[in-house]
């Protein structure tokens, strides 16, 4: 009691003062706004103005004025009886002592002992992106950023050290200031303070039962200038398709379909070629249509951003909006989207503090028919690739041409059709809100209590009118979805941070809550009367299906956190949480999750010192458990579901059916990933050289996986956990200034290399999945988890090519002919079947990697970004029907002949040829399954140059007559030059997303394209 | 004094966080779907029930609006078998059964219990009649595709985790006997109307009375069931419930879907098609399903031949010389403008009443020892209508002259003529052990003894080390 009397007293005695007044500079003798000085000792200080001046009272004898800034190296300064003190800082290359958060709190980066990246909140806005989650790509050791999905508003996924699991997914956990969960997507990059990204088991631990895939932690930002500042952005871009496949065109086309019909003599007839002299004569002229170009276009997008912050006083604040509209390269694709947000933080009382941040986001959408199986003949990017170029878009009568029933493909669809057609928007209003209040009861201790809601509504509207494949068979088809997610979280933080002599403490002791709600309706409804109003009048649907969910999960969380710090110089950090979810078996509610790390700072060591090369030196080593409990509630219960319709009354409406959905599982658990790091922190030339490597290992146990039951049980699996997964990689981060100054280059490099190995999948020893969708031959289970084997497995036939002349004899003991297609005998038994399936290829990439590079030099200022990741292969499954012998590739001209045996298309050969050959086949491929062969795997490692941005300033002198702080203008690139050597449209696309093993095929996914954009910001 | 004011402010404040701490319940209370427990206890679930056991063998592309192109394309009439029967053949009939199976066992166990508490006896015993049906239809169909089979019922303990083994052939009809006999007796005559789709007493019989013929036959050949096939199909016959159509152009039509002839069948609408009416034609759609060549060319000429196939395209051009294959046009009775758009609502019938004439005359030849004028009478109805009811030196009607084992061939030939592409033709090929000698040249060679069962599912096998696989696999 005693104690805090003394240290109130000393808060609010008054003696003697004096004024000491100045102005800080940085290298160049620009003015610097914002550092903050402080009168060492004491609580007294102040910040500097917009032109770098300063005035503070000063009281007492024998004073030290102390002036830091984030990015400078600090001074201390002793008063000494003067009143004017101008003081030169010096940029702090290492930025040792810059704040990092971690989970539930901050710590200085030197004193970390985990693994953490970080990215500021500048290197975001450097690219023209609007999108956080694609600035990631290439930035961070570790973090691997697919771009699976080239559409306005469409998802990227992001690895973090490798894959755990396969049903608990794999997403890291996003934490916007503090609110877990979310989305990258709908964050408005300008709002972006830093992202840390914590990646190994002690950074994460503390997020326990969501921290096993790791985390990212985003700040937004505050003002801190007492002038307003505000900034204005804008950016126009100019997208177009990155890569048009080699089609042929329509002449050629004619020509091969003619060849093709001349082969089919079997059985006596005599086959007429499809095509005329004179038609294909007109095909010459009049070049045919070019799919491709008929339904990708040129697109422009536009982003506005206006901010204003400041702070002054007790209050900080921070306002800002934006605008996008984005157009997609795909006719009738596009996305709009509008955030507001407003950031405030007030000091209520010296020992309370309050602060709200709320942001709210409206997004609508449209997209197009994309990706997976079931839209084949609908989906118009394959359909484009595939289409006769004989035919023309529109028929004689105006309609959208329908494909031939005597050449080509007679199922597909009018690629344009199919484009231009549909009506899928989707709209959403987010709403997150974040708020705290912060109590320093006592000196170190501190209290912070935080509420936060994430709100978001969505509702979809879709309709496919007659015009489409399936509107036609439906006689119109459209779907409303409404739904609405519902996140509330409160954290409770109690904090004790005590220094005595060498010993620094820092205890954080947390409890949480969090409830998640889930309410949805679907209207399906087909037959309409009136297409013109289509799914806006559901009334005039004949048949309509409705259906309705909900859903909560509710997880009550305890942690604490010990964090100790021996002479500046040995790190130690503890940490344990338990969690308890309601998604879990009732015999397993709660889970454990331990973690400690260790740290030796030697660049603080005297005998390090005297070597005067490490300006830093840090070796750590931690270890830990987290959790993943990412499934769907409800999953331990035994269901009863509705939707097995059935006219079982026979009369023109479909009676509803229910019937047993899943078998109930009260053993059901976490998912435990336990993970071990070490890893080194160097730093030479005083900070202009870094170098950090990370060594790890992850182990996954208690997998959550579907156990496959007999099926005469009625299901097919049991949600259980089963399995285990390890992941092993190193992490290296090489940083450098190699020039400073006028000119001065900044250059980062990361490398990862990640490999995923399957311990145990259960008792059936593998898992397969089907991830070839149909129609193509692909239909049979090719993507594999095998025990023992790595992650991503490509399970199928091997190819070696057609059969060359001289190998007729052995051809034919398989059934064929020179020239077609010579699968691998892997048993030599002279069959071709199931038990002849090989490795051919996996999904996984040996390493990632990215190289980002900053050159300025006086008012402009060059970055540019090449990233990319080598080793992994693609299974093109769109390629198949491009290369049939009656497709589109051009490289059909180059089939197998006599004169030409070193293709690796197949010869086509006539049906008499064969039918005098007389031979019988031994090969059996099962139904619909026979492409699954490594023909069609292709290498799709790459390497981009993902941004280029060629900046300038206007100098102070010249936007200060027009009363602006700072101009800038800027030309980018994004996905100027790609290099690979897949044959695909974008060798980053995956269509199954769903699973990450089933990653690895190519099904028509919507490019990525090349943007061109200017902008500028200005600021005041 | 104004520090201790701020001091004790401080702490209350810090006491007052401290309340929030309220933890939320971990029990899941789901709000959108029923656990079993507290199901099967209204008439209206169960007959859902129902419902859902339908969905699980009948949708577009799958269970049996694909198996014919898939598990059964193996049969003489049909393109593209070639009796290389690989693993996993027919493994999704196995599932959509077995589905099926496990949905009904519940409700015949909520049943019995008495869980349908308040329902008039007579409702409870429609709702019985309709389970056993259903149930025991599964298992004949799976029966004589895998042949001895796990047998879940509704007594069978923890089905989700039970280990069971094969029961042999004739238990499992021992099952479905008692279970069709049962459906006899509670099944009525006739639904009103709006329920027309529903088995009736009649199709208990009927399906009960091809259950007996083919325990009469391969791999049991207890020909006492000849009697008991006879007497059943009598019974129909008698009832006159159904009749023959009578212009074979009109025996597959929209108008005739539910009867005369239809006894029961796969049934679509527009809220719930079939697959796509493309697929069976290869003249004018995809031709997934069409008739092999030689078989059709052996086809005896007749009205029947040109109802029951399409064998030339709009402009009268044969399918030989379009160099494509005859089309199934008995399925092909969608109105044109439902074609176009490739949605189909046709009905695959499972019982109609042609088949329960055939069965009476073959059971009744056999039981007798020769054919007898009822019998000679039931198969020759099916032929004259087939002629158009004129005489036909291509196809003539059977006589009493004839011995047992020549009308023994000519019924079952006659069963391949009229029931062709209707989930039949397979189980008579292996239940009269004639599928090497009927199929055509350039598959004999693939055919061996094991292709009279399929392979039991491989999953099954690996989860289930009490399951063993059927020879050949």
């Amino acid at each position: 009691m005693l104690f805090l009397l003394s240290v109130v007293f000393a808060l609010t005695a008054k003696g003697q003062e004096s004024k000491v007044s100045g102005k800080v500079a940085s290298d160049n003798d620009t003015g610097l706004p914002g550092v903050a000085i402080l009168l060492k000792g004491t609580a007294i200080g102040t910040v500097t103005n917009m032109e770098g001046e300063y005035t503070l009272g000063v009281t007492g004898e024998n004073q030290i004025l102390v002036f830091s800034f984030i990015g400078y190296k600090a001074q201390e300064i002793p008063v000494n009886g003067r009143s004017v003190i101008n003081v030169t800082l010096a940029g702090d290359l290492q930025s040792l002592n810059e704040v990092v958060v971690v989970g539930y709190g901050t710590q200085k980066r030197s004193d970390l002992t985990g693994s953490i990246s970080s990215i500021t909140g500048d290197e975001v806005n450097m690219l023209p992106t609007q999108r956080v989650d694609q600035a990631l790509q290439g930035r961070a050791a570790g973090v691997m950023v697919l771009n699976t999905d080239g559409a306005p508003g469409g998802n990227t996924t992001i690895r973090i050290r490798g894959m755990n699991s396969i049903n608990g997914g794999n997403n890291a956990l996003i934490v916007v200031d503090g609110l877990q969960g979310g989305n990258l997507n709908s964050i408005n990059p300008n709002d972006v303070e830093s992202i840390e990204i914590l990646k190994d088991a002690s950074a994460t631990a503390i997020y326990g039962a969501k921290g096993a895939n790791g985390v990212i932690l985003i700040t937004t930002k505050l003002g801190n200038t007492e002038k307003p500042v505000i900034s204005y952005k804008y950016d126009i871009g100019i997208a177009s398709q990155n890569r048009k496949l080699d089609l042929m065109n329509a002449a050629e086309y004619a020509r091969n379909i003619n060849t093709v019909e001349l082969t089919r003599n079997g059985d006596g007839n005599i086959p007429v070629p499809i095509f005329s002299t004179a038609e294909i004569q007109e095909f010459e002229n009049n070049g045919g249509t070019d799919w491709q170009d008929v339904i990708y276009r040129t697109a422009i997008t536009q982003n506005h951003q206006l901010s204003i912050s400041g702070g002054k006083d007790k209050i900080n604040y921070m306002v800002s909006g934006g605008y996008l509209d984005q157009e997609g390269i795909l006719l009738n694709t596009e996305y709009k989207r509008f955030t507001l947000r407003a950031n405030l933080k007030t000091e209520i009382t010296k020992w309370a503090e309050f602060g709200i941040n709320w942001a709210g986001s409206k997004e609508i959408s449209n997209s197009a028919l994309f990706g997976g199986s079931t839209d084949w003949p609908n989906n118009p990017i394959g359909a484009a690739t595939r289409f006769s170029p004989t035919i023309p878009v529109y028929d004689s009568n105006g309609n959208y041409s329908r494909s031939s029933l005597f050449y080509g493909n007679p199922i597909l669809w009018n690629p344009l059709a199919s484009a231009a057609e549909p009506l899928i928007e989707r709209n959403s209003l987010q709403n997150n809100f974040n708020g705290y209040l912060e109590f320093k009861p006592l000196e170190g201790l501190s209290l912070r209590i935080t509420g936060g809601a994430r709100i978001s509504e969505g509702n979809d509207v879709s309709f496919l009118n007659n015009k489409t494949f399936i509107g036609l068979q439906n006689n119109g088809q459209g779907t409303t979805i409404s739904n609405s997610n519902t996140y509330l979280q409160n954290s409770n933080i109690l904090t004790y941070d005590k220094e005595v002599n060498k010993h620094h403490f820092n205890i954080t002791a947390v409890a949480e809550q969090q409830y998640e709600k889930y309410v949805g309706s679907t209207i399906n409804t087909t037959d309409f009367l009136n297409e013109a109003t289509g799914a806006y009048d559901l009334a005039g649907a004949t048949i309509a299906k409705v259906g309705s969910s909900t859903d909560e999960r509710v997880i009550n969380s305890y942690l604490g956190r010990l964090n100790y710090i021996l002479a500046d110089k040995y790190l130690i950090t503890l940490s344990y949480r338990a969690d308890g979810s309601s998604v879990f078996g009732e015999n397993n509610k709660w889970g454990y999750f331990p973690s400690g790390s260790f740290a030796w700072r030697a660049s603080d060591e005297a005998f390090i010192q005297n070597l005067d090369v490490f300006s830093d030196l840090k070796l750590r080593a931690s270890w830990g458990i987290t959790g993943n409990q990412a499934i769907s509630p409800y999953q331990t219960l035994a269901r009863i579901s509705s939707g097995g319709y059935y006219p079982y009354n026979g009369s023109d409406v479909t009676d509803i059916g229910f019937f047993i959905s899943s078998a109930a599982n009260p053993t059901l658990k976490w998912e435990s990933t336990t993970q071990r790091d070490i890893g080194i922190d160097i730093g030479l030339f005083d900070g202009r050289f870094t170098f950090t490597a990370d060594y790890y290992i992850k182990t996954t146990k208690d997998l959550l996986m579907f156990r496959d039951i007999p099926t005469y049980t009625g299901l097919r699996s049991i949600l259980d956990n089963v399995g285990s997964m390890e992941n092993k990689g190193f992490e290296l981060a090489i940083g450098g200034d190699p020039f400073v100054g006028a000119f001065s280059w900044n250059t980062g490099f990361n490398l990862s290399a990640n490999r995923t190995k399957v311990l145990d999948v259960g008792p059936v020893g593998k898992l397969a999945f089907n991830a070839g969708g149909s129609g193509q031959g692909t239909n049979l289970p090719f993507m594999y988890l095998v025990e023992g084997e790595p992650f991503g497995q490509m399970i199928g036939w091997g190819y070696e090519g057609p059969w060359k002349q001289n190998e007729a004899e052995q051809a034919a003991l398989f059934g064929q002919l020179p020239g077609d297609p010579h699968y691998t005998d892997v048993n030599k038994d002279g069959k071709i079947n199931l038990d002849d399936q090989k490795v051919i290829g996996n999904s996984m990439p040996k390493f990632i990697f990215g190289w980002n590079n900053q050159l300025s030099y006086k008012n402009l200022d060059l970055s540019f970004q090449i990233q990319g990741d080598h080793g992994k292969d693609l299974f093109n499954v769109a390629r198949i029907a491009l290369e049939q012998s009656g497709g589109t590739s051009r490289r059909i001209m180059d089939r197998w002949t006599p004169d030409n045996q070193d293709s690796d298309i197949p010869a086509l050969i006539d049906q008499k040829t064969r039918e005098e050959a007389n031979l019988t086949s031994t090969i059996s491929f099962p139904t619909s399954g026979g492409n699954v062969n490594s023909r069609w795997v292709e290498d799709a490692s790459y390497v981009r140059l993902k941004n280029i941005t060629l900046g300038y300033n206007l100098p102070r002198s010249l936007s200060d007559r027009i009363s602006l702080s700072t101009v800038r203008v800027y030309v980018s690139a994004t996905n100027l030059i790609t290099i690979t050597n897949y044959e695909g449209y974008d060798p980053e696309v995956s269509s199954y997303t769903g699973n990450d093993a089933q990653i690895g095929t190519d099904y028509n996914n919507y490019p990525q394209s090349k943007v061109f954009n200017i902008g500028m910001n200005v600021s005041f | 004094m104004k520090a201790n004011k701020y001091i004790f402010e401080k702490f209350f404040f810090f006491l007052l966080a401290l309340i929030p701490l309220s933890c939320q319940d971990l029990v899941e209370k789901p709000k959108s779907f029923a656990a079993p427990s507290t199901f099967y206890n209204d008439p209206a679930q169960i007959e859902a029930v129902f419902t859902a056991s339908m969905n699980n063998l009948w949708n577009a592309w799958s269970g049996y609006g694909w198996a014919m192109r898939s598990a059964f394309q193996n049969t003489d009439s049909q393109n593209g078998g070639n009796l290389n029967i690989s693993q996993n053949h027919g493994s999704d009939l196995w599932a959509g059964h077995y589905r099926s199976i496990a949905n009904i066992n519940p409700a015949i166990g909520a049943i019995k219990e008495g869980k349908l508490e308040g329902v008039p006896q007579n409702e409870v015993d429609l709702l019985m009649g309709q389970a056993k049906f259903l149930r025991a239809f599964n298992y004949f169909m799976l029966v004589r595709i895998f042949g001895p089979l796990p047998l879940p019922t509704e007594d069978t303990e923890d089905p989700f985790n039970a280990q069971l083994e094969r029961t042999p052939v004739a238990q499992v009809y021992g099952l479905i006997v008692s279970d069709l006999m049962e459906a006899v007796n509670k099944l009525p005559t006739s639904w009103p109307t709006a329920q027309k789709g529903r088995p009736t007493s009649d199709v208990a019989k009927g399906l009960l009375a091809k259950a007996y013929l083919t325990m009469a036959t391969a791999p049991l050949n207890e020909v006492g069931n000849y009697q008991k096939a006879a007497d059943l199909a009598k019974e129909i016959m008698e009832g006159e419930r159904y009749f023959l159509v009578e212009d074979i152009y009109k025996v597959f039509s929209l108008e005739t879907e539910f009867g005369p002839e239809m006894m029961w069948s796969f049934i679509s609408n527009y809220e719930d098609v079939a697959t796509s009416p493309q697929i069976w034609t290869s003249m004018r759609g995809w031709g997934d399903i069409s008739v092999q060549t030689e078989w059709v060319n052996k086809f005896p000429e007749q009205p029947r031949k040109h109802a029951y196939f399409e064998l030339e395209n709009s402009e009268g051009v044969g399918f030989l010389e379009l160099g494509r294959y005859a089309g199934v046009k008995k399925y092909e009775y969608d109105k044109e403008e439902d074609f176009d758009a490739g949605r189909s609502i046709i009905n695959i019938p499972i019982l109609r009443y042609a088949d329960v004439l055939l069965i009476f005359a073959e059971s009744e030849n056999r039981r007798n020892g020769a054919p007898t004028p009822e019998a000679v009478e039931a198969v020759n109805k099916v032929i004259d209508r087939a002629n158009g009811y004129v005489d036909n030196p291509e196809h003539p009607k059977l006589t009493l002259g004839m011995s047992v084992e020549e009308f023994d061939k000519a019924v079952i030939q006659e069963r391949n003529f009229e029931l062709c592409f209707e989930f039949d033709r397979w189980f008579d090929l292996v239940r009269k052990r004639i599928l090497g000698e009927e199929s055509r040249e350039t598959v004999k060679q693939n055919f061996s003894e094991a292709d009279y069962l399929f392979p039991i599912p491989e999953n099954d096998l690996r989860l289930n080390p009490l399951l063993d696989q059927n020879p050949g696999y």
